[in-house]
C-alpha cells in the first residue's frame, strides 16, 4: 500500500477535474502484485524446489502452469480495468451525519468487466460488474460529517479479478461534490410566534387555522392537508388551504434560532425550513448578510437549505 | 435500466464459494484415498462435511482449543500409523490432514487464499505416487477447479454462476498452456536432487535384484510395469533371440544365487563374432541400480558405461531417472573360450550337503556320459518331459528347494528351471551360471517400438564348454517353448484385465486401441515423465542448437514469454473492440450527416421514408439521389440482406452524395 500510494501520489501530483467521459486508457492504468500475489510467488518457488528435488516432471509442469497462469492473469486483470468509460452521475445533497453517494457510471466497449471496485481515498470500496448491455452505476459512499460542500476528490477504480494476484488501478477526478445541509435539530421546536407576524405588507393575519378554501390536489401537497372527507364523498383529491398559509409569511430568522453556537442555530433553522415546507407554509429565511424572500416548493426549500449549508463557509 | 453496484461483500463468507473450495479439496485428495490408511479418508470426509455444515447452517466455527486437540490427535494418529512423521506416506498424510483442518479455521480472505495454495501442493503430492497420463489429466482438472474457486473468491460483489467460474478459469488454463510448455522444455534440469532424499521419496523403480532364489521373481512377472523400451533403427532381430542380459549370478549357497564382484575390463573386450551388429536405442525406466540391459555381446557402448568380464553392462551412475542409451550388440559370437580354469572354479562350486538328490543326479550323469553336450541334451529332455510351467508353483522345502522342485513338485517357471539346471550342470562338472534379465517384449505395431515389461523378466543359464566358451541354455524353453517365442502371456494365457479383453477381441479393435494407448504412453514417458537433463540435451541437438548454456535458455524463455504475452494481450484487445457498425447503417449515417450540414437534419422520430418524403418536398432537386440511397438502405437493413457488392455500391452513393451540388 505504501509504495503504491507513493507512486500514485507522485504521478497524480495535481490534476484539474477532468472532462467527462474518461476512458481508462492503457497509460492511466497501474498494476502491481497484491500481498496474495507475493504469497503465490512463494508458493511457486516452493513448488519449483520440490519439483527439482524429487525430479518430478509433472510437478515441473504444474509449477510452470501456475506460473504462466499468474502471467496471463496479470493481463486479464489489466484488461478487466482497461478501456472502461467513466461518467459522473447526479449526486444528491444530504444532511450532515448521513452518507453521501457520489455516482459514477461505467461502460465497457465490448467484453463484460467483473468486480470493478471504486473507492475514495482510504474509503470503503464498492464493487460492480459492467456488462456491454447496460452501464453500471457505482455509488461511492462518503460519510457527510459536516455541513458545507463535500468534495469527492480523486476516485480510485481498481480490480483484482480474476484470481487476486494483481491489483490494477486508475484514478479519475471529475471534481464531484455534494452539498451537506446542516443536520436538522428536532429539539428546536417551532419557530417563535412573533416571526409569523412580520408581514412585509402589514396585512393583518387571520387565525392560523381558519379554513379558507379547497383547491385541486397538487403533487407534493402534504398528506395532512388533503381533504379526506371530500375524497370519501368521491369529490376527488382536494387540498385544504388555510388563510394563514395563503396570506401570512413566515420569516425564519437567525436571531430567533435557539442556541449559542453557529452550528446549533443552523440546525434549528434547517429543522424549521423542513417543517415549514412540510406544512405547506410560505417562508423566508434571514441570515446575517443573506435574505431569501418567502416562497414555497422543493426549489425554494433547497435554496434555503443551501444557504444554511454554505453559511459563513468562507470563514470556516 | 442500469445495474447498481453491490456494497462491499465478504466473498470468503459466501457459502457457494466455500462449497467450491470443499469440492476442490475433495477432488484433489480422492486419488490418495487408495494409498493411505482408511482413517485418513474418513477423517477428511468428516472434516469437509463439518465445514460444509458450518457454511450451510451458518453455525459457529470450532473453538481454538478444539482445533488444537483435533490437530494433535491427527498428528498422533499419523505417527501411530507409520511410527514417524517424515517420508512419503506420513508426509502426505500430514499435509492432507493440515489442509482440510485449515478449512475449519479460515475466517479471512487471506486464509482462504493460503488454503487454495495449499491445494496446489496437494496436487503435487499426487505426482509422488503416479505420473501417468490419466493422473496428469485429472490433476489438470483439479487445477481448473481450484482456479474456478479462486475466481469465485475474487469476484467481489456478487457470487458468480458456475459458468462464470469455469469459463474464465478454463481460459486462464488454456492461455497458460503454451508458456507452460516452453518453460517445461527450456527450464534447465539439474542432475540429481538439491539435497539427499529419504529412500521412499518416490515410487522405487523396482526391477531385477542381484540375487535369485526360488520364488522371488514371480511377483515381478505379474507386473505390467514397463522396464524399458527399445527402438531398432534398422531391423529387429528374431524375437526368440531377444535375451536382454542383466545381472549374472555365479555364487550359490544351496538356495540363493548371487552376483560376485568381478574385475571390470578397462577397455572394450574383443570377441570373435560374425555378421553385423544390431543397432538399438534403449529407454530404461529408473530401477535404482547401476546395471543396464543389452543383447548378448555389446559392440559400441554408450558413454560412462563399462562391460564386465561376464558381459554385464554397467553404468557409472545409479539409474534413478529415465535413461536413454544407444548401442549395438553382436548376436552371432563366441566368447570365453580361453578363460583360465581358475576363473571357472567358482562356476563349478556348490555346497554338496544341500539338495543331495540333485547333486547325485548330476554326478550320475557325469559318470555315465562323457560328452558335456550329451549331458545338456539329457537334461533338456528331462525338463521337456516331466515339468510344467506355472507362475503359481507350490512352496518348496527351504533347505533343499531344488531337490523338492526336481523330484516332487515339478512345477515352476524360469527361476526354478534355470536354478536347478545350473545346479545339475555344476554337479555334472560343467561350469554354469545364471543370467537374469528380460526376454522378448511386445512390439507396438504403430510405433515399431519394443516394450519390455517386468512381466518379461527371465532367468536363463550359461554353461561353459571347451572350444565354444560360454553358451546360452534356456531350460524354460524346453518346458514351455512358447515362453521364449511368444512372451510370458503366450505361455500362460493372458493375465490381468486388458490382456483378457484382448483375448476376447477378435476383430483387433481393442488391440489397436491398446497399442495406440501404449504408443501415447511411450511418448508421455519419453517427453514428459522422463524429460531430464539428458533428454533436454537431445532435444536441443535435434533442434540443431548443439550445446546450450543457461544464457541461451534464458534468452529463449524471454522470447517465449514475450511471444505468449503478446499473443494473449492481442487476443484480449481484439475481443474487446466495440462491435463494428453495420456498413449499410454507416452509409446511411453519412448521408444524414451531409444533409444535416445542409440544414436538413433528420428528426429523431423520422423514419427513412418520412425523411425522404420531407426531403423531396423541400428540395426536389435532391429527390432522385436521396430516394436511391434510401431505397438501397431499406433493402439492405430491413430487407432480406444485401450482397457485399450491393453494400459497396450503397457506400459509394453515400460518399458521392453532395446536397450542395444537386
Amino acid at each position: 500500500m505504501g509504495v503504491r500510494q507513493a507512486i500514485s501520489d507522485w504521478i497524480f501530483r495535481a490534476q484539474a477535474p477532468e472532462a467527462a467521459p474518461v476512458t481508462l486508457v492503457q497509460r492511466r492504468i497501474f498494476i502491481l502484485p497484491t500481498r496474495q500475489g507475493y504469497y503465490f510467488a512463494v508458493t511457486l518457488v516452493l513448488l519449483l524446489v520440490a519439483s527439482i528435488q524429487y525430479a518430478l516432471q509433472l510437478a515441473f509442469l504444474l509449477t510452470f502452469l501456475l506460473g504462466s497462469m499468474a502471467g496471463v492473469a496479470m493481463l486479464h486483470t489489466w484488461r478487466n480495468l482497461a478501456h472502461i468509460r467513466i461518467r459522473p452521475g447526479r449526486c444528491d445533497a444530504v444532511f450532515a451525519g448521513d452518507v453521501a453517494r457520489f455516482m459514477l457510471s461505467a461502460e465497457t466497449p465490448s467484453q463484460a468487466r467483473f468486480a470493478i471496485g471504486a473507492r475514495r481515498h482510504e474509503g470503503e470500496p464498492v464493487y460492480a460488474d459492467v456488462t456491454a448491455a447496460e452501464p453500471a452505476v457505482i455509488p461511492i459512499p462518503a460519510a457527510a460529517t459536516r455541513r458545507g460542500v463535500l468534495r469527492c476528490g480523486r476516485v480510485e477504480l481498481f480490480t483484482r479479478y480474476p484470481i487476486g494476484l494483481f491489483h490494477a488501478w486508475s484514478y479519475v477526478d471529475f471534481g464531484l461534490s455534494v452539498l451537506v445541509y446542516p443536520r436538522p435539530d428536532p429539539g428546536a421546536g417551532s419557530p417563535p410566534q412573533h416571526s409569523r407576524s412580520v408581514a412585509e405588507e402589514g396585512i393583518p393575519v387571520p387565525g392560523d387555522e381558519e379554513f379558507n378554501m379547497l383547491r385541486g390536489y397538487r403533487p407534493g401537497d402534504p398528506p395532512k392537508l388533503i381533504a379526506w372527507k371530500a375524497l370519501a364523498r368521491e369529490q376527488g383529491l382536494l387540498t385544504k388551504e388555510f388563510s394563514a398559509m395563503a396570506s401570512s409569511e413566515l420569516w425564519l430568522d437567525w436571531a430567533d434560532a435557539p442556541g449559542a453556537e453557529v452550528e446549533a442555530r443552523l440546525s434549528a433553522l434547517a429543522h424549521w425550513v423542513i417543517q415549514a415546507e412540510d406544512f405547506g407554509q410560505s417562508y423566508g429565511l434571514r441570515l446575517p448578510g443573506v435574505a431569501i424572500p418567502p416562497g414555497r416548493g422543493e426549489a425554494h426549500r433547497a435554496r434555503c437549505l443551501e444557504a444554511l449549508a454554505l453559511f459563513d463557509s468562507d470563514r470556516r | 435500466m442500469s445495474t447498481v453496484a453491490a456494497p462491499a461483500a465478504s466473498p470468503h463468507l459466501d457459502v457457494r464459494n466455500v462449497m467450491w473450495l470443499i469440492a476442490a479439496m475433495a477432488f484433489v485428495i480422492a486419488p490418495h484415498l487408495g494409498r493411505l490408511p482408511a482413517w485418513v479418508g474418513l477423517f477428511c470426509l468428516a472434516v469437509l462435511m463439518w465445514r460444509a455444515w458450518i457454511g450451510w447452517a451458518a453455525i459457529h466455527f470450532p473453538s481454538v482449543w478444539l482445533m488444537r486437540l483435533i490437530t494433535v490427535v491427527a498428528c498422533v494418529g499419523t505417527f501411530a500409523q507409520y511410527h514417524r512423521l517424515t517420508g512419503r506416506e506420513p508426509g502426505v498424510t500430514l499435509l492432507i490432514v493440515m489442509a482440510v483442518l485449515k478449512l475449519l479455521e479460515m475466517r479471512t480472505q487471506r486464509e482462504v487464499t493460503l488454503t487454495i495454495y495449499l491445494g496446489f501442493f496437494l496436487v503435487m503430492t499426487n505426482f509422488l505416487f503416479a505420473q501417468t497420463i490419466p493422473m496428469g489429466a485429472y490433476m489438470l482438472v483439479c487445477v481448473w477447479i481450484f482456479m474456478a474457486t479462486l475466481i469465485g473468491f475474487n469476484h467481489v460483489g456478487r457470487s458468480p454462476t458456475v459458468m462464470q467460474r469455469l469459463r474464465p478459469a478454463g481460459a486462464l488454463v488454456a492461455q497458460a498452456l503454451p508458456l507452460m510448455l516452453a518453460f517445461f522444455l527450456l527450464f534447465p534440469r539439474t542432475h540429481g536432487p538439491l539435497w539427499a532424499l529419504p529412500q521412499d521419496a518416490k515410487t522405487a523403480g523396482s526391477g531385477l535384484s542381484d540375487t535369485m532364489a526360488p520364488g522371488n521373481v514371480s511377483d515381478l512377472i505379474k507386473s505390467e510395469r514397463v522396464a524399458f523400451r527399445v527402438t531398432f533403427p534398422n531391423e529387429m532381430p528374431p524375437y526368440q533371440t531377444l535375451y536382454w542380459r542383466g545381472p549374472v549370478l555365479v555364487r550359490f549357497d544351496g538356495t540363493t544365487w548371487r552376483m560376485v564382484d568381478e574385475p571390470i575390463y578397462p577397455r572394450r573386450p574383443e570377441y570373435s563374432r560374425r555378421g553385423r551388429p544390431v543397432q538399438y536405442i534403449v529407454d530404461l525406466e529408473p530401477h535404482n541400480k547401476n546395471w543396464l540391459f543389452a543383447l548378448d555381446v555389446p559392440g559400441s557402448l554408450p558413454e560412462n558405461t563399462l562391460v564386465r568380464s561376464d558381459l554385464q553392462l554397467r553404468s557409472a551412475n545409479v539409474v534413478n531417472e529415465r535413461y536413454r542409451y544407444e548401442m549395438s550388440s553382436w548376436l552371432d559370437y563366441r566368447y570365453g573360450e580361453n578363460v583360465p580354469p581358475s576363473r571357472l572354479a567358482m562356476a563349478l562350486d556348490f555346497p554338496p550337503d544341500r539338495n543331495p538328490r540333485a547333486v547325485a543326479l548330476g554326478r550320475q550323469w557325469a559318470a555315465e556320459i562323457h560328452d558335456p553336450r550329451e549331458i545338456l541334451l539329457r537334461a533338456m529332455r528331462l525338463y521337456n518331459r516331466e515339468f510344467t510351467y506355472t507362475l503359481e508353483p507350490p512352496l518348496l522345502d527351504p533347505e533343499n528347494p531344488y531337490d523338492d522342485f526336481l523330484f516332487n513338485s515339478k512345477q515352476g517357471f524360469c527361476e526354478h528351471f534355470s536354478g536347478s539346471f545350473a545346479l545339475l550342470m555344476r554337479a555334472a562338472g560343467i561350469p554354469a551360471r545364471i543370467v537374469t534379465g528380460y526376454q522378448g517384449g511386445e512390439v507396438n505395431p504403430l510405433t515399431r517400438e519394443l516394450v519390455v515389461r517386468q512381466a518379461d523378466a527371465h532367468a536363463w543359464v550359461e554353461v561353459w564348454l571347451a572350444k565354444d566358451g560360454w553358451v546360452r541354455i534356456d531350460p524354460t524353453s524346453a518346458v514351455s517353448p512358447l515362453r521364449v517365442e511368444g512372451g510370458v502371456n503366450a505361455a500362460l494365457g493372458p493375465i490381468g484385465v486388458i490382456p483378457t479383453l484382448v483375448a476376447v477381441d477378435r476383430l483387433g479393435v481393442l488391440a489397436n486401441i491398446r497399442f495406440l494407448w501404449q504408443a501415447a504412453n511411450g511418448q508421455w514417458e519419453s517427453w514428459v515423465v522422463g524429460y531430464n537433463m539428458q533428454r533436454q540435451r537431445q532435444f536441443f541437438s535435434q533442434l540443431g542448437m548443439g550445446d546450450v548454456d543457461w544464457r541461451t535458455l534464458a534468452f529463449w524463455l524471454l522470447i517465449a514469454t514475450a511471444a505468449v504475452g503478446g499473443a494473449v494481450t492481442l487476443g484480449l484487445l481484439v475481443r474487446d473492440r466495440p462491435p463494428r457498425a453495420d456498413p449499410s447503417l454507416a452509409a446511411w449515417n453519412r448521408f444524414c450527416r451531409k444533409l444535416a450540414r445542409a440544414g436538413l437534419e433528420r428528426r429523431a422520430q423520422e423514419g427513412p421514408l418520412d425523411y425522404l418524403a420531407r426531403l423531396s418536398a423541400e428540395r426536389p432537386a435532391l429527390a432522385p439521389q436521396a430516394s436511391e440511397i434510401t431505397r438501397r438502405y431499406i433493402a439492405a437493413r430491413y430487407g432480406s440482406g444485401a450482397t457485399r457488392e450491393e453494400l459497396r455500391q450503397l457506400a459509394r452513393l453515400a460518399r458521392a452524395f453532395d446536397p450542395a451540388r444537386a
